[in-house]
């Protein structure tokens, strides 16, 4: 489910949707440089970011066509985050092949771990008897699962 | 008193380089004599930082804008309360600051442990002395707080309107005691590797040290965002600035290493891997002020004159470097029987837990580090937002919480199926009760939505996980001792701190997942321009807007303030007064919302524009959840105070150590 969450596309919930997903997708380009996405934005050059906004949305644009004027007219820094193509796709995927790696990583060093303990264990007894009986043995097992160390 | 502020600071300098050397030829050469001389200097370095500290203090409070610092953070108008808490609002005095803590907190180490383990002591005191050179450098030779104007002017700029806030005096202390207190673990973790005292007793002595910056750093993430929450007034906590991730990634390193130092401790493994995430913790906290004081990444909270990024860079690439050629260097010394029964266990659980905390750690890193390596590689700097760290973090995180519930419920060493079913059985039959209980009443439209139902589900899940081991400790108590259900769950708690103060945290983790996941996905707000006497709807409120006030708080500062009365059921509810604050010589008001905060959500209102004939522009926001966020973090810092509260039990444990130790080194013939 979280794979598919993650591949799925933002759908807007409700009406009024639209401008919300502008505010989050464009940054704000006052004079003051605040650096801030426009939807976190509360400056006047934001307000009126906003307005024009609005009307375009009004006049027929679609969210797509509004953002790609304002890639037109600041460059791709106007975008709260990187496009999913090109270069800018392994901002995207790097963080996941990481975790994959690294998930791979944990288990290698977790099987070796498992392996060792096999094999000192099997050198401390070879082929010894066991000298508990099975139902002893069992009642340890339990016993030892439920001890909190 | 300026010439002496001026003067300690060199004092404070050539003591810290004396004291530096001395240890280290203490230490090397075992000269006593030195080690005496050395173990004053502490002292005298953080009395001078003091000192120093006090002369820039009355500065501000005298408001002697002969100093450049003074007239450029403060004005003679300014609060007292904002006077004393403009000493940090710059890069200079938030430098001197940083010293402050350090030399403070270097202080306390050296009387807690002048006369414990004589071989990592004096080299942990020197790693700390080199680090408090470092700062003195900077502040003495390229950010002097104490530098003139040669024709003082009658009166300062002033303090940025956004810092004069109360959280300006709670959270950047709160930040910087975290930050700063890494130090600690990292110099003894150092010291331990130039020492070759590597067993774990350097992670015994710095345990409270990490816990109590872990509790700092946690505690000045969460300041940080209630203070957004309430003065930049767009409705959120968190924006995922670079400085709010260069605050988080050392969070979340320290967890991991909270986590996977226990298996050190019962185990004697990951010796390597505990040392690495310490000396990461720390870079990260360097990397931070690089960060706002570089101007390479732009961020909100970059300090005007932020000239010093590639002193930090400098100072960042030497502590990794050396600290790798040490750790590579003692390896043979690292070596650990890392063993293991079986891949379900709580250790292989701690382990994914490490790789699930780094790989949000890395993702911010990544995220935060990608507009330079765009700019370096195509020639184009882009921005990485707020939509980038949520896609990629959010799931991430979901999984990190699964095992919030898993990790301290599985059984260490070997999780067997009949464990398994005894532990998780209930909390997973609670999980699905609650996501059918849930799926008929919550909207899953969206992904933020379906993101939150998942968030919910698996919040049941690690509750039910945590209560159940409450729930089996009381009863087991109360059978063995007969005691009442308080008495037992209180004495069961107090007697085994660490583990339940950590279940505690555990709780207010949930609660804060559960806050976020509600906020983002429920939340929903409007804005209407209105005449008096006009209302509108929000979530069955009616906001009804009934004037508008001019105050003239100030000579620099003048309120606006629109007085909005809540209506709920046709009956007065709330009166809201959000406000816009106007200051002299400054080009954008700043907001002050207004909150009605309930356990349900919070009602936020922002005076966001109005004109002339008293009609304003009224935004509104509904969050839900909010205040679980809130509450969340006070219940961590329970938590992590029951964890870090003495333990006699552990301190008598740790002198029969010491005792038994002592016996061992015993020869018959002293005996």
């Amino acid at each position: 489910m979280l794979a598919w969450l993650f591949i799925s596309p933002i759908s807007p919930a409700g009406a009024g949707a639209l401008l919300q997903d502008l505010e989050n997708a464009l940054m704000c380009k006052c004079d003051d440089k605040c650096g801030k996405v426009l939807i976190n934005c509360t400056c006047s050059t934001s307000d009126k970011t906003r307005g024009t906004f609005t009307k375009m949305l009004e006049s027929g644009l679609t969210v797509e066509q509004i953002i790609k004027m304002q890639v037109d007219k600041y460059g791709e820094t106007v975008l709260s985050a990187p496009t999913k193509f090109g270069f800018n796709l392994t901002a995207w995927v790097m963080p996941f092949v990481a975790l994959v790696a690294g998930g791979f990583g944990v288990r290698k060093v977790l099987s070796s771990w498992v392996r060792k303990k096999d094999d000192s264990d099997s050198a401390e007894s070879p082929n010894e008897e066991p000298e508990i009986s099975e139902k002893y043995s069992k009642r340890l097992k339990d016993e030892l699962d439920g001890i909190e160390l | 008193m300026n010439d002496i502020g001026e003067f300690t600071l060199l004092l404070a300098l050539a003591t810290a380089v004396y004291g530096c050397v001395a240890y280290i030829m203490s230490a090397r050469g075992n000269r006593i004599d030195l080690y005496l001389s050395a173990d004053k200097t502490p002292f005298i370095v953080w009395a001078c930082v003091m000192t120093s500290s006090i002369c820039l203090w009355r500065a501000f409070l005298t408001d002697d804008f002969s100093l450049q610092y003074v007239w450029a953070y403060s004005n003679i108008e300014l609060d007292t309360f904002y006077k004393v808490s403009s000493f940090w609002g710059g890069q200079k005095g938030s430098l001197l600051f940083w010293t402050l803590l350090l030399s403070t907190y270097m202080l306390v180490v050296y009387f807690q442990n002048r006369k414990k383990n004589l071989r990592v002591v004096p080299y942990a005191m020197a790693i700390m002395l080199v680090i408090v050179v470092f700062f003195l450098v900077l502040i003495n030779f390229s950010t002097n707080p104490f530098e003139r104007i040669p024709l003082p002017p009658e009166d300062g700029r002033g303090l940025n309107p956004l810092l004069q806030n109360y959280w300006m005096v709670i959270h950047p202390p709160t930040l910087y005691l975290g930050y700063v207190g890494f130090t600690v673990p990292f110099a003894f973790a150092v010291a331990a590797l130039i020492s070759k005292d590597l067993d774990d007793g350097w992670i015994r002595m710095t345990r409270k040290w990490t816990l109590i910056s872990w509790f700092f750093l946690c505690m000045g993430n969460l300041f940080g965002a209630s203070w957004a929450y309430v003065e930049l007034g767009w409705g959120g906590y968190w924006a995922w600035d670079p400085v709010e991730n260069a605050a988080f990634m050392p969070l979340l390193i320290a967890t991991a290493y909270l986590h996977s130092v226990m298996i050190q401790e019962k185990k004697d493994m990951m010796k390597v891997w505990n040392m690495s995430l310490i000396l990461l913790t720390f870079s990260m906290t360097i990397f931070g002020t690089f960060i706002t004081r570089s101007g390479l990444i732009q961020s909100v909270h970059t300090f005007d004159e932020a000239t010093l990024g590639y002193f930090f860079l400098g100072f960042l690439f030497v502590i990794i470097t050396s600290c790798a050629a040490l750790i590579i260097s003692r390896l043979p010394l690292l070596k650990s029987a890392n063993e293991l029964d079986s891949f379900l266990s709580r250790e292989s659980s701690f382990l994914f837990n490490n790789l699930l905390l780094l790989g949000i750690a890395f993702a911010t890193f990544w995220g935060t580090i990608f507009p330079i390596i765009s700019e370096a590689v195509r020639g184009v700097k882009i921005t990485v937002g707020p939509p980038f760290y949520n896609q990629v973090n959010v799931p991430i995180g979901l999984a990190l919480l699964a095992l919030v519930g898993i990790g301290p419920v599985i059984a260490w060493r070997r999780a067997t199926l009949s464990n398994l079913k005894k532990n998780f059985l209930k909390p997973l039959l609670a999980a699905m009760v609650g996501a059918m209980a849930m799926f008929p009443v919550i909207p899953l439209g969206s992904r933020a939505e379906i993101y939150t139902y998942a968030t919910f589900v698996i919040s049941i899940f690690v509750l039910s996980c945590i209560l159940a081991e409450f729930y089996k400790g009381t009863v087991a108590r109360m059978g063995l001792h007969e005691e009442s259900v308080a008495g037992a769950l209180s004495t069961m708690a107090w007697r085994n701190k660490r583990r339940y103060g950590g279940y505690i945290v555990h709780i207010g983790v949930v609660m804060i997942f559960a806050g976020i996941a509600g906020s983002q996905a429920y939340g929903t707000h409007t804005e209407k321009h209105l005449k008096l006497g006009e209302s509108f709807e929000i979530r069955g409120y009616t906001i009804r807007y009934e004037k508008l006030v001019a105050i003239e708080a100030t000579n620099i500062k003048t309120r606006i303030i629109a007085q909005l009365a809540v209506e709920r059921d046709g009956k007065r509810y709330w009166t809201g007064h959000p406000e816009k604050e106007f200051y002299k010589g400054q080009n954008q008001p700043v907001s002050e919302v207004d909150v009605l905060s309930t356990w349900k959500e919070d009602l936020y209102m922002i005076l966001a524009d109005f004109r002339e004939d008293e009609s304003a522009t009224i935004k509104v926001y509904v969050n839900p959840m909010v205040s679980w966020m809130w509450t969340g973090g006070w219940i961590i810092a329970f938590g992590a105070m029951v964890s870090m509260w003495p333990d006699r039990l552990e301190q008598r444990r740790r002198l029969d150590r010491i005792r038994k130790q002592e016996q061992l080194f015993l020869s018959p013939a002293q005996e």
